[in-house]
């Protein structure tokens, strides 16, 4: 009785933190991109913020006490705002149509290449970044770049 | 020459019940996607996210592309494990 599961949405009031954080500890807004965006966004955030992931994921394989990684959790946090905002600013309705084409294909970016195809060309001439993928092969052209891949939508 | 055409009553009536049935299931999941097709092959990863996009927006399918969070979202998803007594302070 005592673990009951309450669903937020039928809350009659606001929930009130018990134990809330001190005032000293600077306040960081949530990311709001809901999942399609990000799996969007996430090799420009992984381009855009890699010094502050990189600290971030250090951190964490000191000491996994979340009491530990606050500061450079929230320099993540702020990283991922920031760059949503300017991918909103600058390259807005090809953003939208890319994460718009991945909600109706399953979240696969094999389904949705022409729009990351635009997506890629608007980021890196707007604001200069591109999308690698780590661990290809020296060799290789990267998956996203290859202009007639065998797996696609429908069989060849 | 008179053709059997009876014969396509029953061959006829099969497409229709099957075609019908498939397309009202797919429109009943559409439907409860919003209008999208349904997601598939969902792993724990994807059911987290498609929570926490309930969580921001009201609906596991619904997308937001705003960057900062509604109000309330930080600490929304505590009310899983909270304590009945709270509510009688």
């Amino acid at each position: 009785m005592s673990n009951v599961y309450h669903d937020p949405a039928e809350a009659p009031q606001p929930y009130k933190e018990p134990t809330p954080l001190p005032d000293d500890i600077p306040k960081v807004p949530e990311v709001g991109a809901t999942s399609a965006p990000l799996k969007s966004a996430a090799f420009f955030i992984g381009d855009y913020c890699k010094e502050y992931n990189e600290d971030f994921m250090l951190c964490k394989a000191e000491n996994r006490d979340p009491g530990h990684c606050l500061k450079e959790g929230r320099r993540v946090t702020r990283c991922a705002i920031d760059l949503i905002s300017k991918m909103r600013e600058n390259c807005g309705q090809v953003f939208q149509d890319h994460w718009q084409c991945l909600e109706k294909n399953n979240h696969e970016y094999y389904l949705c290449r022409q729009p990351e195809r635009a997506l890629n060309k608007c980021m890196f001439e707007k604001l200069g970044l591109t999308k690698t993928i780590p661990g290809t092969p020296p060799g290789k052209t990267p998956i996203h770049e290859v202009r007639n891949p065998i797996y696609t939508s429908v069989q060849r | 020459m008179p053709v059997p055409w009876e014969a396509l009553i029953p061959f006829g009536l099969l497409v229709t019940m099957f075609g019908t049935g498939g397309t009202l299931l797919n429109a009943s999941k559409r439907a409860q996607n919003q209008g999208k097709p349904p997601r598939y092959h969902l792993d724990a990863w994807e059911n987290m996210m498609m929570e926490r996009d309930k969580r921001l927006t009201g609906h596991p399918r619904a997308q937001r592309d705003e960057p900062i969070a509604p109000e309330g979202f930080e600490t929304s998803s505590v009310w899983y494990t909270e304590k009945v007594s709270y509510h009688y302070k």
